[in-house]
This record gives structure tokens, sequence and C-alpha cells, in this order.
């Protein structure tokens, strides 16, 4: 059985945002929403002050809060871990948006392009029009991930079935793989680091782990 | 399901290429192209393994798909048909045929020719700008050829080089140790001491995988700067220094390691054998010379007796004063001093006593940071650095010394940045670690030759260092005359006399003098044609206001032009280029490049066509083939690619792949032979490649020995010392300078030159600034702040304000289009977050929402990037604050060097909202 997960290890992450463009721009979503984003975030008083970054996004739960919420059914779990939206069905009631404890849902009211009018990028790339009215998050770039298995390739070792933000990332922070595969480097990470999962606590199984090594930020 | 699962289609081809917009590039990635459409780019994984990066460009890259399609773009050649030139005056411009625009500048060109290529003063009528780093290099094909066969241009108008760069650390960096800039070899350091850097902002892909996999190994950087930037938010240790008092804290650092560790702590055999520290230095302040030889003396224990530095099996004496007798010094303008008895203390003597008063006590009042931590960061210096310790590479026994200081921008330019940056050099010296693995290391250089081998720029010179070619300063050598606009080669002796030195010079100093000239000289006319390409100084400089009116004076101004700018609103002639993803270029890669690009490959990448050109945008290399064609300059042109102004020599003793010359050639047979002689340059002729394999292939290379990353072995190898810790060269061309400069009456260059010394001592640098408010009309009480600038990376250097998604990504980063200050300072003014504030020094004033952290000092504000566009769309709607409004362009800040640093005194109030569009 596969797991997917994501890594990203605070250790390494500098808040570059370069994951967060190539998402973007891999998966072509609208002005303002960001299904990879990166926070910046400062704690304690001056001069003994901290600053990390925190990629954040879908942490593909083991028990997704938004699927348990979801009247239309939209939303939907596969057996390798990742948390689905099917549009035609979604609704964009949003129930799931304030049941995610990641904020890692969005959906546009105001479709918008970069320049205004959608230009020949804008409408080789995707159809933003699909992100109408109903909500969106991080796929793992699902789409990948499949083109890439049917090539015979392994996620996360394979950069052409890897998510782009993975695949961008510039120093290494995100990692993507299977966590039932011991050897994966995602396992191999999590077994020789300390970690956290955000929101743990609730219950969620998040597939989200961030290597830290001074306690949760 | 429509699950946005869909596979990657087909028709989908990745085209590789490179991305060189900030020096810390060139970079590899790939555009993604669908339908003849890029839809975005990616990195090339195929490099992985040769490109430090894996292959991996910055987010500044992503932001090209948005460029080549942005609809604002200048896709038709224009010209202007209002001849006023001014911020409100509309530049009416109307497209044109590609045959009228280029027939237009042909003809000004001719004009100019007939006339004379040098005006009445002797100043080229022909200028030409660039923006950040050369970088425009990379993007605009051939034009070098171009400059190189019309000849005289004048570089010196300048975007904000000279203070925008870090420019002291250029000019004494290549004087010391061949550093155009300066770095950590950070894959095998253990301590970095970062005062200022912001390599995880500014240091590219490379840069920022080499320190997280160094804190992964477990690395300590201690950050040393006013706020935490996103570098010091990734060290261990954060020290909020006052601003502009870094060298004191330095300074501090060398008393430490002079007066308070052992002696033989320090690497006692580097000082003796590869610097000057064992020369003796007489009564006067120069050299104690072998009347015979000339050359300098030291102490020998063996003997007890004077004797030239480089006499056989000698020990020479670090720390004392002897008494040496019948021995000669060289003063300024060939002064010949003769000694028949004399005191004399070595070099390292004289810095030790020098140094005496630098306690970390004495700094800790200065820099506002406890001694404790002064002393405390010392201390793991000088522990970390492994004296004694060896490690082989390429084969080569080199010494380890795994502790490396680097200087940011503002601390390694004006005031203050000559003692940082020689204090930073002489740490380094102190404990072994410049140019060795592990240590403080230089990557390129920039005003010697050759631009792609540092190492071959070394040459024996005199008094055992490394050849260094000054501006001269001697009595009927000096240059009274500016020969280019901002007046290099009579002030600047340092800086030398290339291309570069003409581009490094006091920038600044060539648009002052289009507005008030010393008396002294002529005043100077402004170009007959100006060039300007990936630049915007009307935003980038300082005094903008001041920068624009001088702007309006160009008669004749051809921009390449991508969307209307500030600049370019000056223009006479618009010629829309090719940009990144649409043209033709091949560059080197690789070897040891700007900031951290150290590879183990070496070789030539290309940029290539992965999509049609937008409108009648042209390769830029078809455009200068045709203005040279038409300005009858064929042949010279021809000649100049040839001779390697497009990258390689075309001909050469062992191949020739020689353009002829009477020809005009297409873009693509001008880079076929271009890469053909590369290869064959790369292998001896061994494996000769064509354009078409370097399109397919995306790169070639070939191994690159590590062992070249260090200069160490190469002084080894010709017997140089390092020109450290004694500056009787620059005492020297000081004094000359100012005899010369006095006898032109010329005195407001007096401050700068008290910059030139021996060793540095402390004055009081951040007084410059409080000096030059009160200069400017105001009281320094009225601006309590200390205003600094810094970066992020969709922005740094890269002329991304008019991309929407680097806004968009941005945001996420505090500060992005803010004004950044203490959470704690705010509340005493009643400042909320997000309240609208204005910043304002004597001469301007600059509005921006009020952005409250913690990791900024109480007396210091930050605004990021460089904005207060009122021109380019898209930027000019962002309605962010810029420090350049409030800088203000003056003498009195700039150094002995020319630079000077973005650095003002501001006072900062809440105010009700964003100032009107035309007060911006």
């Amino acid at each position: 059985m596969t797991r997917y997960v994501m890594v990203a290890d605070l250790r390494r992450c500098v808040g570059c945002q370069t994951c967060t463009a190539a998402c973007k721009e891999n998966n072509g979503t609208p002005v303002g929403v960001q299904w990879r984003r990166v926070l910046d975030i400062e704690a304690g008083e001056y001069p003994d002050v901290s600053r990390v970054f925190l990629p954040t996004g879908c942490n593909h739960c083991d028990k997704p809060p938004c699927m348990e919420v979801c009247p239309s059914t939209a939303t939907g779990k596969r057996a390798d871990g990742l948390v689905t939206i099917d549009y035609d069905l979604c609704i964009g009631c949003s129930y799931c948006i304030m049941a995610c404890p990641y904020d890692a849902r969005f959906k546009v009211e105001d479709l918008a392009y970069s320049y205004g009018e959608a230009n020949a990028a804008d409408q080789a790339r995707s159809n933003p029009a699909e992100f109408d009215g109903v909500v969106s998050k991080c796929t793992f770039c699902i789409d990948r991930i499949d083109a890439g298995l049917a090539k015979g390739l392994v996620p996360g070792r394979d950069m052409e079935a890897t998510p782009a933000c993975v695949q961008g990332c510039i120093s290494g922070a995100l990692r993507f793989g299977d966590l039932h595969d011991p050897n994966s480097d995602v396992s191999q990470l999590i077994k020789n680091n300390k970690y956290f999962r955000q929101h743990e606590e609730e219950g969620t199984g998040p597939g989200f782990y961030y290597l830290w090594d001074k306690g949760a930020p | 399901m429509s699950l946005k699962q869909k596979a990657v289609p087909e028709a989908v081809t990745s085209v590789p290429s490179y991305c060189y917009n900030c020096v810390s590039g060139p970079d590899l990635m790939t555009v993604r192209v669908k339908d003849g459409i890029a839809t975005a780019i990616a990195p090339n994984h195929d490099a992985i393994g040769i490109h430090p990066a894996h292959g991996r460009p910055c987010v500044k890259a992503y932001g090209l798909v948005q460029k080549t399609y942005n609809p604002d773009r200048v896709l038709t050649p224009m010209k202007r048909t209002n001849p006023k030139k001014g911020r409100h005056e509309d530049p009416g411009f109307v497209a044109i045929s590609w045959d009228e625009a280029l027939d237009a500048v042909a003809a000004k060109l001719k004009d100019i020719e007939a006339t004379g290529k040098l005006d009445e003063n002797s100043m080229p009528r022909v200028a030409a700008t660039f923006g950040h780093g050369g970088t425009p290099a990379s993007y605009m094909g051939t034009f070098p050829a171009f400059l190189a066969a019309w000849g005289a241009i004048d570089f010196s108008f300048g975007s904000g080089q000279g203070v925008k760069c870090v420019h002291s650390e250029h000019l004494y960096g290549e004087f010391w140790h061949r550093a155009f800039t300066v770095c950590a070899d950070t894959v095998q350091t253990r301590l970095i001491l970062s005062f200022g850097t912001n390599v995880e902002v500014s240091g590219g892909p490379c840069a920022v995988r080499r320190h997280a996999d160094a804190r992964i190994r477990g690395i300590k950087r201690i950050q040393i700067e006013p706020h935490l930037s996103p570098t010091g938010a990734c060290s261990a240790e954060w020290v909020p220094i006052r601003p502009k008092t870094d060298a004191a804290f330095m300074l501090a650092m060398v008393h430490v390691l002079l007066h308070e560790a052992r002696r033989d702590q320090l690497d006692l055999a580097f000082l003796k054998d590869r610097t000057a520290s064992p020369y003796l230095v007489g009564p006067d302040g120069w050299y104690l010379r072998d009347p015979d030889s000339g050359k300098p003396l030291v102490w020998d224990e063996v003997s007890e007796r004077a004797v030239p530095h480089d006499s056989p099996g000698i020990r020479p004496a670090l720390d004392g004063t002897f008494e040496v007798r019948n021995v000669a010094a060289h003063g300024p303008d060939d002064e010949r001093i003769a000694y028949d008895h004399v005191a004399a203390r070595s070099a390292f003597q004289v810095m030790g006593d020098t140094m005496r008063p630098y306690t970390p006590e004495w700094a800790a009042e200065v820099c506002d940071v406890p001694a404790g931590t002064i002393r405390h960061v010392a201390t793991e210096f000088l522990d970390n650095a492994c004296i004694g310790e060896t490690i082989v590479v390429g084969g080569r026994t080199l010494p380890f010394r795994p502790v490396a200081i680097t200087l940011g921008k503002t601390v390694n330019n004006g005031w203050g940045a000559f003692e940082c940056c020689w204090a930073r050099t002489m740490l380094a010296c102190l404990v072994g670690a410049l140019e060795v693995p592990g240590g403080t290391l230089g990557t390129t250089v920039r005003l010697n030759r050759p631009h792609e081998n540092r190492l071959a720029s070394v040459k024996p010179g005199e008094d055992g260092f490394m050849a260094n070619k000054l501006n001269a300063t001697g009595k009927g050598k000096w240059a009274d005359k500016p020969t280019g606009r901002n007046a290099h080669k009579p002030l600047i002796p340092i800086v030398g006399d290339s291309s570069w030195a003409q581009a490094l010079g006091p920038t600044h100093l060539a648009w002052m003098f289009l507005k008030d000239a010393p008396k002294e000289w002529a005043k100077p006319n402004p170009p007959d044609l100006w060039f300007a390409f990936r630049t915007n100084p009307a935003i980038s400089f300082w005094d903008t206001d001041q920068i624009i009116e001088n702007m309006a004076k160009m008669p004749f101004v051809v921009a390449f032009a991508y969307t209307m700018d500030e600049t370019n609103h000056m223009a006479d002639i618009l010629l829309p280029d090719a940009t990144d993803l649409e043209s033709t270029q091949i560059i080197r890669v690789g070897g040891t490049k700007f900031v951290e690009q150290h590879w183990e490959h070496a070789g030539i990448i290309i940029r290539q066509p992965a999509v049609e050109p937008q409108g009648e945008a042209r390769d830029f290399t078809w455009i200068t083939t045709e203005i040279c064609r038409r300005a009858g300059l064929l042949e010279a042109y021809n000649t100049a690619i040839n001779r390697g102004a497009a990258l390689v020599p075309l001909k050469r003793e062992h191949y020739d792949y020689s353009l002829a010359i009477d020809q005009v050639h297409d873009v693509e047979t001008i880079w076929d032979a271009v890469c053909k002689a590369a290869t064959h340059e790369l292998t001896d002729g061994a494996d000769v490649k064509d354009l078409a394999w370097l399109k397919t292939n995306g790169l070639f290379v070939v191994p690159f020995e590590k062992k070249d990353w260090y200069l160490l072995p190469t002084m080894e190898d010709q017997g140089l010392r390092f020109e450290m810790p004694y500056q009787e060269r620059l005492l020297k061309a000081g004094i000359e300078l100012g005899r010369r400069l006095h006898e032109h009456d010329i005195h407001w260059w007096d401050t700068q030159l008290k910059e030139y010394q021996a060793l540095p001592t402390w004055h009081d640098v951040p007084h410059h600034w409080l000096k030059s408010t009160r200069d400017l009309g105001g009281h320094p009480d009225d601006y309590p702040f200390w205003a600094v600038t810094t970066k992020s990376m969709p922005y740094t250097t890269g002329n991304n304000a008019g991309i929407p998604l680097m806004n968009e990504v941005a945001q996420n980063l505090r500060g992005h289009g803010s004004v950044v200050m203490n959470a704690g300072a705010a509340k005493k003014l009643g400042i909320k977050a997000g309240d609208w504030v204005e910043v304002r020094s004597p001469i301007s004033f600059t509005r921006g929402k009020a952005a409250l952290v913690q990791g900024c000092r109480p007396d210091t504000i930050v605004v990021q990037g460089q904005y207060a566009h009122w021109k380019t769309p898209y930027a000019k709607d962002l309605n962010f604050p810029s420090l350049n409004k409030v800088i203000p362009l003056s003498m009195e800040l700039t150094d002995a060097t020319g630079s000077g640093a973005d650095l003002v005194r501001v006072s900062v109030t809440k105010v009700d909202g964003p100032l009107a569009e035309d007060a911006r």
C-alpha cells in the first residue's frame, strides 16, 4: 500500500517562494490561489527574535475533515493518500474551507488573470475558468504522479513524476514520496530527524511532515 | 472525473535554456512549450551532478512566461514625436518600421563619426548603460561586437553601480586576492560570520543549496545586521548591530586575535610566508628597502639582521622593533630616502600597535553590541580555524581553515567599507584562511583579465606582491582631466582603466556633473547618443528626481525596450528586442563566478528561442548586425566577432571558424561559429559541437578542477605574498593623488583622500550621514531613524516589477512593498501595522504601509526593493515606497573608491494614505 506524503525541512527553507511560483505556473491556478504557500513567521521579542519559513498547503490527511463535511461528495480520498476534489460535483458551498485546519482550500469569487484578459499562456496552460465557483487545493500534482506511474516512474525519486513544488525547490527543503516505502527519501528523513506535523492533536493524520530541531515554531 | 487530472500532453516540448537575470546566475532551466506557446518554466534535471543547484533556477525564472506574454510589451519600433523631455512631458511615441528605426540610429552614428567620436572635452559622444552586474551582456547577443567596433564609448552613466553594488569589495577584493566578489567556501567551512550578507535572498540557487546543505552538515552562521533578514532567520545567531559600525566590530575582532589570543594560536607560517607581515616599516611610514635591489626588508632571526624578504634560508621575525643600518625607503613621487641608522617595526608590529585601542569594550559602545558578544564571535572564529590541519584537493595538500567572513551591501560600500574589507581580509590572514579550503574566497575578476580565469590573472608584481595596475598618480603621469564623465581615472587610482573600471567608477558623479560640474574641469556635455538596455536608473539610482532631470538632457536616446518605463520615457527611439525566451545566445557557465557559483565543471550554455518573438521583437544579434551594416561598421563588427567579442575568438592558431568580414551573417551562422570555436577551445579540438547539438543538449561542459577554486596554490607557485596587512602602495597613491589634485587647486576630494591609510583606524563612520543631514539643511534630531534597504528573492535585481506573479508570491514575505519597523518604536509614534507612513529625509519623501516586526533595531527602518515607478505598467500601480527617493546624490557621502551606501537618516510619521500619482 502506498501513502504519499510531503516533507518540509525547515532547516533548509529560506522562504524564497520558488515552490509557490512553480506550483502556480504548473497548475495554472488563478491570481490569489496558492496551493503551496510559504509563511514567514516571527517569534519572540527584540532582540531575542526568531524567524522561520513554513511551507503550507493541503496535508492530504488520513481522516480529512474537509471530506467529512462535504455535502456533495466532491471531496474524496484515494488509496495512495491523495485527497481529491471533483470539480463537477463541487457546489462551492465552502464548508470544507471552514473545516480545514490548514487553511489550504481556496474558492475563487472573482476570477482574474494576471494581466486582466487571459493571454496566450493562460489559455495554453489550463482553463482557469474551471476554478470558477468551486473549491480547489493542492493535488500533490496528481496528474504528474499518475502520468509518471503510467511510465513506470517513482514519484519523489523521478522528478517528472514529482510535485512541481518539490521539483522546483532550490534548497532541497521539500521532498515527496511514499511513506510506506522504508527506503524512500521521505521515510529516511522522517526516521532520522526530529519532526512535527501541524494540528496532529486534531486526529487528522496529516501527510505533511516538518523536519525541525528546535521544537514547533 | 474532471479532477484537474490531465496527463502531460504529448504536444508539449521542453526547451533547455538559462536564466541570468541576476549576477548569481546563470542557472539552468527548461521552458515547457505547448503548441508554440510557453506555458511554464521547470528545472533542467539533466544537469544534476553538474550544476550545484541540481539544475534549478530561482523564483525569478518562473516569471519569464508572464514576462513573454505581458500585454504591455513594446512590440514595434517606436519614435518620439515630442522633442521636449521630462517626466511630465508625453513622449508621443508612434510606431515606425524597423527600417526607419535602424536608419535613424545608423544616421546618428554616421553623424557622430563625421563630427568626431570625442567631443570638445575629449569625452565620448556615444554612451551606453547596462543594468545589473554585467548580466545584460547575457541577453544582448553580439552588441559587444558593435561596442568594440565603434571604439570610444562612455560607460560611466550608471544605474546604481558604485552605490548599489558591493563596490569597495570589488576594488579591494580584486586588489588583495583577485576577488571581484567574495564568498565563503561554504561546502567545507564550519563557521561563517556574515556581516549583512543576504546570501539566502540574493545568492541564487547555487548559494542557497550550498548553505542549506551546510546547515544540515552542522555549519554555524552568525548574522550581524541591523534587521533580521531571511539570511539572519536561517542563521544560528543574530547580532543586531547599529548601522555602519561593522568596521568597529571587526577591528575589535582583530584586537582580540592580536592582543588576547596567544600568538601561537595564529597561523604564523601563513603570516610570515604569504603576507607582508614581516616587512620592516620605517619612521616615515614606508617599507625599508635594500638600497641596491630596492626589495623590502625583513628581520632575519637567524642572522639577526635586516635582509631582502626573498632571501633564501631566512626566518623572518613577525613581531618586534629592530635597529637597522644603511637602508632605503621609496616615498611618493619616487622620493628616495636613505637611512644610516633607523628604528624599524615589522608591519605586523605596526598593525598590533594600531589595533591596540580597539577593544571589544570600546567597540561595544560604537556598535551597541555587548563586548561579550564581540569577544565570543572572535573567539569562535579562532577556535574553528583548525590551524595546522591540511586537506588534499586535486592531489595538492592545502591548509584547511574552515572559517569565513562575508560582507553585505552597505557594509562593503560607502564610508567604512575600506576598513571592513581590510579587516575581513586580515582576519582571514591571521588564521591562514584566505583562499584556502574552508576559508574566505574570491570568485571572479573583472578589473583584471582574463575574466574567465582569475588564477591566470595573477602575475608577479612589485615587492613580492601580485601585479595590480592602478591609474597613475605620479607627477606628469596623472590624468588631469576626466576621460569619462564620472572621472574615474583622475579620482580613483585603484579602479584602473578597463571598460569595467568606467562602469564601476563613481557612476553617480556622471549624473551629478551634468547638473553641477567641478569648476576646475570643463562641464561635461550629455552624450550625443545614449544606448540603454535592461537598465532603469530613473528609479534605481538615488535622488531620482535629480536623475530624471539630468536624463532629460540627453539629446538622443536609443532604448532597447521591453515595456515603457521611467528611463525609456526619455528615449527618442525604442527598439523591441526579442527577450529571454525568444532569442539566441551562448555564454560561459561554471568554473567560479560571481557570488557562490563554484562548479566542478565549466563550459558553455545556450539560450534559444523556445517560442517565436512576440510582435515585431527581433533577436538582439540581428538588430546589432543591421545597425552595423547601415552605419558602415560591418567589417569592423565582423572583425570584432572574429576576435572574440561574441564569447570566444573564432580563429586561433589551431582552429578557424571565422566569419567573412564583408558579409552579413544571420543569427544562427554567427552562433554556430561561436559554438564550434568554444567547444574546440574547451576540448582542444577533440569534441567540436555545432549549434544544432547545443540546442538539443542545452550545455556543454568539461571538468573544472576544484583546486582552482582557491588562489593559494597560484600564489605559492609564483612565490607571491598577499598584500596585507600594510598598505604602502595605497598610502603612496593617496598622497600622490592629493598632491596632483591640490596642484590643480582641487580640494573637494580632500575628505576622500583621508581614506588612504597604511592601516585602517576607526573614524566615526555614522557621522558622515549625520553631517550630510545637517549639510542638507536638516537637524539630525529631526531624522531619528537609520533607513536601510534589503531585497526579496522574487525581486532581487531581476527588473521584475512589472510581473504580477512576482508580486503575488512576494506578498507572502513580511515587509514586501512596506516600511518595516520595530513594533516597539512604532508604538511610541502611534503607528499600527498597516498604517500609511511617510519616510522623509532632508531631500524628499516616500510613503508606504507600516509592517511591524520585532526583528529590527528600534533605531532602524527597512524599505525593501526599488519601486516608486510612475511609468512602468503594473508597477506604477503598486504604490510601494522607495528609499531611492530620499537618499541624496552626494559628494560628501562618496568614499575614496567612489562608492556610496544605501543609507539615510529619516523621520517616520503616520499619514492618511498614499501620495497622489503625480507626487510619487
